[in-house]
């Protein structure tokens, strides 16, 4: 089936229920998307389908009617997204296994809803798991991310 | 104990080593032989050089070999040497360098040992220095007990200052410039011309001089880096996804693994039927690991999927299955015969309780999941005679030793590339994921194996922080708390983790009473007593240990007893308390909060002191009961960790620490039915998420007398101050965690 | 029951107008009230009341074992809010984890999935903590059962994917009562018996 991931287009041959996180991560070698729970509990493999936010671990390959995009598609080490600059600006990540995902949902929450509030805010990060506990500073970091593309 | 206290005297020696086209250099501790009997059996080789520097023509690296599991650890050990080395710790490569004895820790085991974390006597001293002593010997090339900082600042700034000053040494000859006519700035050497010269084209000559030896370090009014706010040196790579992960390693060739082992924790693998997963795509073989199934594919999910069609006959566990009866068990070591230690006897408790109004609480805590958001994944390679292990581990060292005794392999031939940890909690003290890739591996040699487990393995598998009971009984003045006994029922940590290590547990096991015992308190009466229950379920170590515990049993009993006594929380607390550094972080805590302000109805503050590793943290949570259950508005949290070496990293671990310590507190537990873990998955273990995060206000204080870690003290006082603020706003005293089996939460 | 299958290929609202005679409406009328507690059952299910919920915009995870030890009502997680959107675009959409696709669902706890955009219904189709009178009374009103006639409800069981996945859930999940041809009959009964509902004059 062919899939389109950051933009290329692929041909990929596997089963239609498998995980679009493990056909990114083992079969085209994307690893930005992480595995944490497999039951969409975590967000740690969260991407977008058409820049909305979607848990990999639960769309299957058969299933995808869209453009995946994942972390690495979203920005570089040199060429950041603003919301990855937020996140290096605040310096969210602990151990920074579930940012990723994080970073991932927050793009797609403020491109649906550039001026949030601080109750959307919560309510748009609360499917992401942290186990260190950096939720203060995803806060101010969704924030700061939200005026930076505001300014652009 | 009388000889011990000449290993304190210690100097420090330098070395340097050429490596291919740079040079290596280093500090390694030195004894004189027949200065210590102890040090007489260090075999040759035990005090070889250590490296922490190396320079060659591609650049500078920095060597930073304890364990990052999201503390930062990497990062500051590298600002620790970049700040003497005069290099920006951003431009160099970082290495955790290899599993080696000379990187022990010799602070660690300090914990193990029942010396207070204030005291300062004689004996205290010369126990800590026979810790360093002990951990050298043994090479304990650990992580852990939140001693990252303090075994390592002297350590690797005095590596940086030997470093740069034998390439000055080497720069003197190259230009025949005197020493006083030569600086340092930013990976160069700075000629009196302002020409620069960079450390790189400088490998060569240091190589060949001896390194300078009497180094001085900089004077703290001239760092540029330590004590400022830092920039992660991960920071980049963990917010585009570029960070690697053990889960994350690709080579040529490699296969994916995933096990299945009995779910009845201990129990075994009668028989298996493995005619249709082996049927299954991709699937490379199904093998029979101890205890349990191992499936190699060719891709993670085909791995998961094939293990789950796999039929497995399992034995029962060997322990006791179920948890009420796991806490009868605990609640039925409150014997004499059980007793393991009394460190803490002050006054005469039972002559105080003999006559007096006694107050009486039992307080209980579930065994809790480390589950790191990583689960558990490594890569192994066995070709002929040599193991490769790829993996995120706190105990390296550990690992080759555990794993020479599995293969037959010798220790020279193990090696092990320690990386990036998508969390720990202390999950990563434990190798057992490590052999079961490596017993894989003695299956299928040649091939490059990643063994991932799913998060149900990971949920059902772990060595959990232990359950425990703690009784307390007390008594009243008129001044205030006259009695304060706690007696502490639990399974020993000490006990089921070092026999996994291969080491031996000697002595009373300080975990169980660590975070009660050791408070800093003058109460007339004052005891406290731990009770050691036979093993169970196999335990061990998670975030801040005992006394992630016992902070909750120690300080909801000291807050029940000062509502007996009719005394304010804070100020009873401030007027027992002797340790002057504990004192201001209470002080601190209580001025920040506004203590003893008014909050209005269904609103309440709790307060919780804990001095745990060296450190005393105070914090004060704020609470509002709404017809949703209760909020969590906002935690005020002072510590001192005697110096506070980058304040970005030091607020995120504080409040790292409080989220953890209230997620588990609200809604965390580990139950057993069948010795099978119930909770398999973070729906039934959810901890703390981001709505409920409250406002989280940070102090750090200086008034201690020596650097300390951050890593964990912060966990031990979250849970009782949630459960204390709880009290003030509802008047519900709740004495079992988790929380959330009594009172609901927004 | 069963003889009813033909007149509902044949057409309910032919049915509905073809009871006349006094003893065949006190007769139908008992018949329909007993098929409307059997369409009762179904809709105040917590498989349909967990997203038929009110202008909180919260669903619930009721009747999955989560929570619920204190008695009370157990809130989806992760602080999910449907808002005015009742998709969650203003926050975290419904589809973040809850795919369309016709796939099965087999993984206990995991979100299901279903062909169709997963989301709340409108508001004024809110069942939760609703009598069966007013559940009753509402399924009746256009502006407040998706504008269909009491007939074409039946088509909307049998099409509706929501309704197709409430009566097999799959993963462990416990279903709504009974299937969507009993449900399907229920209506027609209930239809054919003048839509009573309990305690109409």
């Amino acid at each position: 089936m062919k899939l389109t991931v950051n933009g290329v287009i692929h041909d990929v041959d596997v089963e239609k229920d498998m995980p679009m996180l493990w056909v990114l991560r083992d079969i085209l070698g994307i690893t930005g998307p992480k595995y944490g729970c497999g039951i969409a509990q975590c967000g740690a493999c969260t991407v977008h389908m058409d820049g909305i936010a979607v848990r990999a671990c639960q769309l299957a390959a058969g299933d995808v009617a869209g453009e995946i995009t994942t972390i690495e598609g979203l920005g570089t080490p040199a060429v950041r997204h603003a919301v990855q600059e937020a996140w290096i600006d605040l310096q969210v990540a602990q151990c920074g296994y579930c940012q990723s995902g994080q970073i991932m949902q927050a793009a797609s929450f403020l491109e649906l809803n550039p001026t949030p509030t601080d109750d959307q805010i919560d309510a748009a990060m609360s499917g992401n798991l942290c186990r260190c506990g950096t939720y203060p500073r995803i806060r101010e970091a969704v924030k700061t991310a939200a005026l930076k593309l505001k300014a652009v | 104990m009388g000889r011990v206290k000449t290993i304190a005297r210690r100097s420090f020696l330098v070395g340097s080593v050429a490596v291919a086209g740079g040079v290596v250099f280093g500090t390694y501790l030195y004894k004189r032989a027949g200065e210590n009997p102890l040090l007489d059996g260090l075999k040759p080789g035990e005090t070889a050089i250590t490296p922490y520097v190396k320079i060659d023509a591609q650049g500078v690296t920095l060597i930073t070999p304890r364990a990052d599991v999201g503390q930062g650890a990497w990062s500051m050990q590298a600002h620790m040497i970049a700040e003497e080395l005069d290099i920006n710790p951003r431009n160099a490569k970082l290495s955790p360098g290899p599993a080696d004895a000379i990187y022990y820790n010799g602070v660690v085991g300090a914990e193990a040992l029942p010396i207070a974390a204030t005291s300062d006597t004689l004996l205290a001293r010369g126990g800590r220095g026979a810790v360093d002593v002990v951990g050298k010997l043994m090479g304990l090339h650990i992580t852990g007990g939140s001693s990252t900082v303090p075994d390592m600042y002297d350590r690797l700034r005095m590596a940086g200052a030997v470093a740069r000053e034998t390439l000055i040494k080497a720069a003197m000859k190259q230009t025949g410039l005197p020493r006083d006519q030569l600086g340092t700035e930013d990976g160069c050497i700075v000629l009196p011309d302002g020409l620069k010269i960079e450390y790189i084209d400088l490998a060569s000559i240091a190589a060949e001089i001896e390194p300078v030896q009497d180094v001085t370090l900089r004077d703290p009014s001239e760092w540029r880096y330590l004590t400022k706010p830092q920039k992660r040196t991960d920071v980049v790579a963990k917010s585009t996804g570029t960070q690697i992960y053990g889960i994350d390693m690709q080579m040529d060739g490699m296969v994916i693994a995933t096990t299945r082992t009995n779910p009845a924790i201990g129990g075994g693998l009668n028989s298996f039927d493995a005619e249709v997963a082996q049927q299954m795509r991709g699937v490379h073989a199904v093998l029979p690991i101890t205890g349990g199934i191992a499936v190699v594919a060719d891709n993670t999910w085909r791995a998961f999927q094939a293990a789950q069609a796999v039929d497995c006959d399992w034995g029962p566990s060997p322990y006791i299955g179920d948890s009420a009866d796991q806490f009868a068990a605990v609640a039925a070591s409150f014997t004499d015969d059980h007793r393991d230690s009394r460190f803490k006897d002050e006054g005469d408790v039972e002559d105080a309780l003999q006559d007096a109004s006694v107050v009486e609480a039992e307080y209980r805590i579930p065994y809790l999941a480390h589950a790191p958001m990583e689960p558990m994944s490594v890569v192994v390679k066995l070709t002929d005679g040599r193991l490769d292990i790829w993996t995120g581990t706190q105990i390296p060292r550990f690992v080759k030793a555990n794993m020479a005794r599995l293969t037959g392999l010798d220790g020279d031939d193990i090696h092990v590339h320690v990386l990036m940890s998508g969390g720990s909690f202390g999950r990563r003290l434990e190798d057992d994921y490590i052999a079961q890739a490596v017993e894989i591996a003695m299956q299928l040699p040649d091939t490059p194996i990643k063994m991932i487990w799913q998060r149900e393995e990971d949920f059902t598998h772990d060595f959990p922080r232990p359950l425990a009971i703690a009784r307390g009984r007390g008594a009243v003045a008129d001044a205030g708390i006259a009695a304060f006994d706690l007696s502490i029922a639990a399974p020993s940590v000490a006990e089921s983790s070092l026999a996994r290590l291969n080491q031996p547990a000697f002595g009373p096991d300080v975990a169980i009473v660590a975070g009660a015992w050791d408070q800093p308190f003058h109460i007339p009466n004052y005891r406290v007593t731990g009770y050691r229950t036979p093993a169970m379920v196999p335990v061990s170590s998670w975030r801040s240990v005992g006394a992630s515990g016992n902070g909750f049993m120690h300080e909801s009993f000291m807050d029940e007893m000062c509502h007996a006594a009719g005394v304010d929380p804070l100020q009873e607390r401030l007027r027992l308390c002797w340790h002057d550094a504990s004192r201001k972080v209470l002080e601190a805590v209580g001025e920040m909060s506004e203590w003893g302000s008014d909050l209005g109805p269904n609103r309440g503050r709790g307060l919780a002191f804990t001095l745990a590793f060296g450190v005393p943290v105070a914090e004060v949570v704020e609470v509002t009961n709404t017809p949703d259950g209760i909020r969590i508005d906002k935690v005020f949290v002072a510590a001192d960790v005697g110096r506070v070496l980058d304040p970005v990293n030091f607020e995120a671990q504080l409040q790292g620490g409080v989220i953890f310590g209230l997620g588990h507190a609200m809604n965390c537990e580990l139950t057993y039915r069948d010795g099978v873990a119930e909770q398999d998955n973070y729906h039934a273990y959810e901890g703390m998420r981001l709505h409920q995060t409250p406002q989280i206000m940070v102090r750090g204080l200086e008034n201690g007398d020596k650097i300390r870690g951050i890593g964990e003290p912060a966990v031990p006082p979250a849970a009782p101050a949630l459960a204390n603020a709880i009290f003030a706003a509802t008047g519900q005293r709740i004495r079992e965690l988790p929380l959330s089996k009594s009172i609901g939460f927004v | 029951m069963r003889t009813l299958r033909g007149a509902i290929t044949g057409g309910i609202i032919a049915l509905a107008c073809a009871g006349s005679a006094r003893a065949q409406d006190v007769q139908g009328r008992a018949a329909a009230l007993a098929a409307w507690d059997d369409i009762h059952a179904v809709v105040s299910h917590p498989r349909c009341t967990n997203c038929h919920v009110g202008p909180s915009g919260l669903p619930l995870w009721e009747g999955l074992g989560y929570g619920g030890a204190l008695g009370k009502e157990v809130v989806h997680g992760m602080n999910v809010r449907a808002d005015d959107s009742r998709i969650g675009a203003e926050s975290m959409p419904c589809r973040t984890c809850h795919i369309s696709a016709a796939s099965a669902n087999s993984v206990p706890h995991a979100p299901p999935k279903i062909a169709d955009a997963w989301r709340l219904p409108p508001i004024e189709m809110a069942w939760k903590g609703k009598t069966s009178a007013e559940i009753c009374v509402q399924l009746l009103d256009p502006d407040r059962n998706g504008a269909f006639t009491p007939e074409e409800l039946s088509d909307h069981v049998g099409t509706s994917a929501f309704v197709a996945w409430g009566f097999d859930p799959g993963a462990g999940r416990v279903a709504a009562p009974g299937s969507i041809p009993e449900m399907q009959e229920a209506l027609a009964i209930w239809v054919v018996g003048g839509t009573p509902c309990v305690g109409d004059p």
